[in-house]
């Protein structure tokens, strides 16, 4: 489904190049739930960010669902992202003028759908992710949970290929985020929604189902696991 | 993995927009103060904006009615070539055949004063004036009966009357009277030529005191009867320039086709190719430099006021932009477009533009209001000013829907411009490099 080969990253950071991939080469099927763990600085970001289309190669390339991405026209990376990927972010991103439905209701209206498509859709993915009765709620109403909660939801409302997390967990306690952890792993269980995670908690990588480990824009380990 | 059904063209850009339009406003409450005190200065500019244009659009009105009312007239037949050289009042390029003219006129119902327009110096003497003195000025010889339909000088003599036909006797101004320390029956004395050149001495007596509007003819136009001067300069019955009254709801509005064809039916006995009929707009294109003078002062203004906004409405959202990089980043993550982005800060900024035209429209229409009823009295700053103007101490202004329009729209669609500035430097960045901002 997502393929990614010899994919070589470099960027500036002050005056310092730092390369970030260096070879990276990975393989991603439907309904996996992988985690890319590694330290701050091996590259697991800028990997996700390659896969989400948000960011260019130096070198190598990327095929999501067949379509090779890599050198893709500015109007085709866009359509990808709009209608294939969901992001998780690790600060949430959410608008803080925006209620909970809204926030949510965001991807599906970027699409240009009916509102009345746009709601049932909506409010059943706040359903899913434990929000009923506070898709009126803003984000300072929320707690951080809720609020990833919220992010989740609008990660997946568009019914994506694949949802990209960057450490979702971070910004949690560890309770909060072993209850994001669940949530996700049984939206991948019940709807066969790939995840593909960056992290470097280990409570996130003892939930995923392949492990991918990093170090210095290298694939250091790649390894199948049962879930915790 | 379901798929996301594409909806047709036409609604899922509608859908889009309502999003960014309610997202927009949403955003405009975000940041309160900010949008307050960026509407404000919006408004204030609008406000300002208005008002100038009302007091500007009052001083062209005023201007163009006190030409039509004690100068020009609607229009006016002169000998051909006069108009050019009028301000040397010569008295050889006359209308000839007054007495025609006015007779066809008069058939078809036209209103029609004739004057002779002629140059001389006014001389008085000490006792019972408080000092000798004299000065040149612009002599008028208008027929009693018909100036009245033509120019509004009748109606501004406050004291004393016309001359009547066959009388020595002058009209002058409340501002000469005051300078010469004249007042009725004072007598004068005039030395002016004849048609032929000849030097010539009118001794008159001051039967009437008027003061117009139009401060240029108060200051150099002093008026006595037609036949008078006819008989002092040997015109024998010629006229430098038969006035016209023709209806129109504004001065240069009037259509001259009758005029013309009336004359051109008649036209060997009119003067044929001697004379011609000019327009207010003729008449007046001298004027046209005054204007442009007033048209570089209002977009002076306009120029200040549109920057105030711009800096404001700029200022404002740069601010919003660099505050929400990171979620202009998470949007253009998820699949927003540029366009998109663009759009929604315009209509968010077009907002503001539109919130402070309201208040500024408010504002203004107050400012309006007060200059169409009380406005302005200039009579001090301009007492020494030595120019032409054709506007009274009292300036007012004039309500124009259409300025208030167009001050409206131009604020809210600056703003939405402006807004694009700062956005266009966010969007140049990498989509990675905005989502690490905090």
């Amino acid at each position: 489904m997502i393929t990614v080969t010899d994919v070589h990253k470099e960027y500036l950071d002050g005056e310092t190049h730092v390369r970030a991939l260096r070879g990276v080469s990975l393989e991603i099927e439907k309904g996996e739930f992988l985690s890319i763990a590694g330290p701050s600085g091996s590259g697991k970001t800028t990997l996700l960010n390659v896969i989400g289309c948000i960011d260019t190669v130096d070198s190598g390339s990327v095929l999501i669902d067949g379509l090779a991405v890599t050198g893709g026209k500015k109007g085709d990376l866009i359509e990808i992202r709009r209608n294939k990927i969901g992001f998780v972010f690790q600060s949430f991103n959410l608008i803080p003028v925006l209620t909970a439905y809204e926030n949510v209701a965001m991807a599906l209206s970027l699409l240009g759908l009916p509102e009345s498509q746009i709601r049932e859709r909506t409010m059943n993915l706040l359903a899913e992710v434990g929000l009923s009765n506070m898709e009126g709620r803003r984000p300072a109403k929320l707690s951080g949970g809720q609020q990833q909660r919220v992010a989740v939801a609008r990660a997946l409302v568009k019914d994506p290929l694949i949802v990209l997390a960057d450490e979702p967990t971070a910004n949690l306690d560890s309770e909060t985020g072993e209850a994001i952890l669940q949530l996700m792993k049984g939206i991948n269980q019940r709807r066969g929604t790939t995840f593909v995670f960056s992290t470097h908690d280990q409570m996130v990588m003892d939930y995923a189902d392949r492990l991918c480990r990093l170090h210095d824009g290298l694939i250091e380990s790649d390894e199948l696991r049962r879930s915790a | 993995m379901a798929s996301t059904e594409t909806p047709p063209h036409g609604r899922s850009h509608r859908v889009r927009l309502q999003y960014f339009a309610m997202l927009a406003l949403k955003n405009l409450f975000r940041y309160r103060r900010r949008t307050v005190v960026t509407a404000s200065a919006v408004a204030f500019g609008v406000a300002i904006f208005v008002a100038m244009a009302s007091l500007l659009n009052g001083l062209a009105a005023e201007g163009d009615r006190n030409l039509a009312n004690y100068e020009t007239s609607s229009a006016a037949i002169t000998g051909a070539g006069y108009w050019r050289q009028r301000e040397e009042y010569p008295l050889d390029i006359l209308v000839e055949n007054t007495g025609q003219i006015l007779s066809v006129l008069d058939a078809d119902g036209v209103a029609a004063a004739p004057r002779v327009a002629f140059r001389g110096e006014l001389i008085v003497h000490y006792d019972p004036y408080p000092e000798d003195g004299s000065v040149y000025l612009a002599l008028y010889g208008i027929d009693v009966e018909r100036d009245p339909q033509v120019f509004r000088l009748a109606e501004t003599v406050n004291e004393g009357r016309l001359p009547e036909p066959g009388e020595d006797g002058i009209l002058i101004s409340a501002w000469l009277a005051e300078r010469l320390g004249a007042e009725l029956s004072y007598p004068v004395t005039i030395t002016t030529r004849t048609r032929d050149g000849f030097h010539q001495i009118l001794d008159m007596d001051i039967v009437g005191i008027y003061q117009t509007p139009n401060p240029t003819v108060d200051r150099s136009q002093i008026y006595l009867p037609l036949d008078v001067v006819d008989t002092y300069l040997e015109m024998q019955g010629a006229v430098t320039a038969i006035h016209l009254a023709l209806p129109e709801p504004v001065p240069g509005a009037a259509d001259l086709g009758p005029v013309k064809e009336a004359l051109e039916r008649d036209r060997e006995g009119v003067g044929g190719t001697g004379i011609e009929l000019l327009s207010f707009a003729e008449m007046t294109e001298e004027f046209a430099a005054a204007v442009e003078i007033q048209d570089v002062a209002f977009n002076i203004v306009l120029v200040l006021l549109g920057f105030i906004a711009v800096v404001g409405i700029s200022n404002t959202m740069l601010m919003a932009v660099l505050e929400r990089e990171r979620e202009i980043g998470m949007m253009r993550a998820i699949g927003m477009r540029d366009g998109e982005i663009r759009l929604m800060f315009a209509l968010e900024a077009a907002a503001i533009g539109l919130l402070g035209a309201a208040a500024g429209l408010l504002l203004g229409a107050r400012l309006v209001w007060y200059l169409v009823n009380h406005g302005i009295d200039y009579g001090t700053l301009l007492e020494g000013v030595e120019m032409d103007f054709r506007f009274a101490d009292v300036l007012y202004g004039v309500w124009s829907v259409r300025t208030m329009f167009t001050a409206a729209v131009g604020a809210a669609m600056l703003a939405a411009v402006v807004a694009l500035l700062p956005v266009r430097a966010i969007l140049r960045r990498e989509i990675t490099e905005s989502l690490r901002r905090h």
